[in-house]
């Protein structure tokens, strides 16, 4: 046990290490070439000049939010993973960013964040976000007990209807507003508004220290619902809970920075691989993992082929997808050796 | 002592005056750059986007990323006094810009002529090319004026211009193309259609007498045979498929326009 926590601690550290690094690396690079001696020299005594600014202005609020979204990411990931005992799970499943991404389309279609001011998108994509929860929610639930396979199908149902939706919008929309919602659905962790980057962050942290609290109950939940209840989890509650936090941050997530797709999906896996599968450990890892790779992504999506941004979700995916799938043919092949 | 005060006041006027102008511009969209060499004020821009590939020398210019998406760092790092951007540019990079403290002015997407020379004339308020610019769209007007008097009483022809494939997109009449038609003589099939993706089905019911297809992406000689195969088109018939420039079309300014709309005429009324 002592051995077991050693180890944990070490891991923490190395992640924690790990997201300094990329986010000093990240606060370093860019199309404004600067070096490392300079960047101190701005640092410390130069407030007020523009590499001051870009520094604390532009590439700082970027890395919150990548810390903040990341993070959220994959720590819904995990949830989710663990929750519905199985891998394939990720948090835009449910149909939650869906219903994000059509409060989003709406909000653009009606030129209500012309009206409102551009701090009316996220708002929207949040409404619809938690509209989809209530809906998802209400239809898996039978005479009090909420089914986790129901759920499940029910998301995915959803997440088709709302894509459809999404076409359908599209196909009728003004040319002008089909950039807004192609830009939207790419996702970007550029945000104008401080407060609502500091928000994310409160939430993030917010949604680490309460599905922390349930880190027994998905341990439990892991080897079965019966089973679980056996060791005395309240599972309904538990269950309940853990969907509401997971679909929640989810829902906050999407409609601050848009559709990130890989991050929720592969970052769990592989920190899996490195810590093990006590969700003790795995939240807390899972969420720095997360929040540096999707720092790591957007940096590189921002500086790759400068002063051209990339997407940063063909990044996540590009690097995501191929180190999985090497990591997983490499496993295989060790196996095989054995 | 009166000539003294009066000097004074030219100069600082003068001095003020020159502050106004701004001497640092970054333009994000393809038709401001254009508009920009038209008016002159070349010197003063000093980035633009890939996308800004006329005039030639414009792509010279310092790059800042695409119509769409900007580079914010690179942005800020040139220190402009102004940037002017399109509606295309994500909305959340211009926030970004004005809370930094850039002064950033938007453009929408023309709906007609007349919007187009409105913007011309805007530009060239905030750039300080006043008088050039009035000039520039007194002259357009005047030739556009022109030719559509030649044109008036000519028969016209249905015409549908094309600027998208699968799913086919037409040309509406809340997009300022509806006037090269108008203008040149012509009546747009897909005027008062709401969206602008239109059906094949519909084009053969309207029976247009002319075709234009423009390059937007698409592959342009497939999509003239397509229209060719229909026997019963007038437009195929008589061999009236024509296939433009976007770049012609797209990013007009009121110059350009005028030249469009000359060559519309052309394939609209061969005969004159």
């Amino acid at each position: 046990m002592r051995k077991r926590i050693i180890y944990w601690v070490v891991w923490i550290f190395v992640l924690t290490g790990l997201l300094l690094a990329t986010a000093l690396f990240s606060l370093y690079i860019g199309s404004v070439g600067m070096s490392l001696n300079k960047i101190l020299r701005v640092i410390l005594e130069g407030k007020g000049t523009l590499e001051y600014s870009i520094l604390f202005d532009i590439r700082l609020p970027r890395i919150i939010l990548g810390f903040a979204i990341g993070g959220s990411l994959s720590l819904i990931g995990v949830i989710l993973q663990g929750m519905f005992r199985n891998p394939l799970v990720e948090p835009y499943t449910l149909g939650i960013s869906g219903g994000a991404a059509i409060g989003v389309c709406l909000n653009i279609v009606f030129r209500l964040n012309r009206a409102l001011g551009i701090l009316s998108l996220p708002v929207c994509g949040f409404l619809g976000a938690l509209c989809v929860v209530v809906l998802v929610y209400s239809l898996s639930v039978k005479k009090g007990v909420l089914k986790i396979q129901g759920l499940l199908l029910t998301g995915v149902m959803i997440s088709f209807i709302s894509s459809s939706l999404i076409m359908l919008i599209m196909a009728v929309s003004r040319t002008e507003d089909l950039h807004g919602i192609v830009f939207w659905i790419m996702g970007s962790l550029e945000e104008p508004n401080n407060a609502l980057i500091l928000i994310s962050l409160c939430a993030s942290i917010a949604g680490l220290i309460l599905s922390y609290l349930f880190c027994i109950d998905l341990n439990a939940l892991a080897l079965g619902e019966e089973e679980a209840m056996h060791l005395g989890i309240n599972v309904e509650r538990s269950k309940r809970l853990l969907f509401i936090i997971a679909s929640v941050l989810t829902g906050f997530s999407v409609s601050v920075a848009g559709i990130i797709g890989f991050v929720g999906l592969v970052v769990p896996h592989f920190v899996r691989v490195v810590v093990g599968r006590d969700h003790r450990i795995l939240l807390v890892s899972s969420f720095l993992g997360g929040a540096a790779f999707l720092i790591l992504c957007d940096t590189l999506a921002r500086t790759i082929i400068a002063p051209v941004e990339l997407p940063v979700g063909v990044i996540t995916g590009l690097m995501g997808g191929s180190a999985f799938v090497y990591v997983l043919t490499r496993k295989q092949m060790l196996l095989k050796a054995k | 002592m009166k000539i003294g005060i009066i000097v004074f006041l030219f100069i600082t006027h003068l001095l003020f005056a020159q502050e106004d102008v701004p001497q640092r511009i970054i333009s994000l969209g393809p038709s401001i750059t254009k508009a920009l060499y038209l008016l002159g004020v070349q010197d003063k821009l000093i980035a633009n986007t890939i996308y800004c590939i006329y005039p030639p020398e414009a792509k010279k210019k310092e790059r800042v990323g695409t119509a769409q998406k900007l580079n914010l760092e690179k942005v800020y790092s040139l220190k402009p006094d102004l940037v002017l951007a399109t509606s295309l540019v994500d909305q959340r990079s211009t926030e970004k810009l004005k809370n930094l403290g850039i002064r950033v002015v938007t453009f929408s997407t023309p709906r007609d002529f007349n919007d187009i020379c409105k913007q011309f004339l805007e530009l060239g308020r905030l750039v300080g090319k006043e008088n050039e610019a009035k000039e520039i769209v007194e002259r357009a007007e005047n030739e556009a004026a022109l030719i559509r008097e030649k044109v008036k009483n000519l028969y016209k022809p249905k015409v549908l211009i094309q600027v998208g494939a699968r799913p086919l997109v037409a040309a509406t009449g809340n997009y300022f193309v509806n006037d090269y038609i108008e203008f040149a003589g012509g009546i747009n099939i897909a005027k008062d259609a709401k969206e602008s993706i239109y059906s094949r089905e519909r084009v053969l019911k309207e029976n247009p007498d002319v075709i234009i297809i423009t390059t937007m992406g698409i592959a342009v000689g497939e999509e003239r045979k397509i229209w060719q195969k229909y026997e019963i088109l007038n437009a195929a018939k008589f061999n009236q498929i024509y296939i433009i420039d976007t770049d012609k079309i797209t990013s007009p300014t009121p110059q350009s326009f005028v030249k469009t709309i000359e060559e519309f005429a052309h394939i609209l009324h061969p005969e004159k």
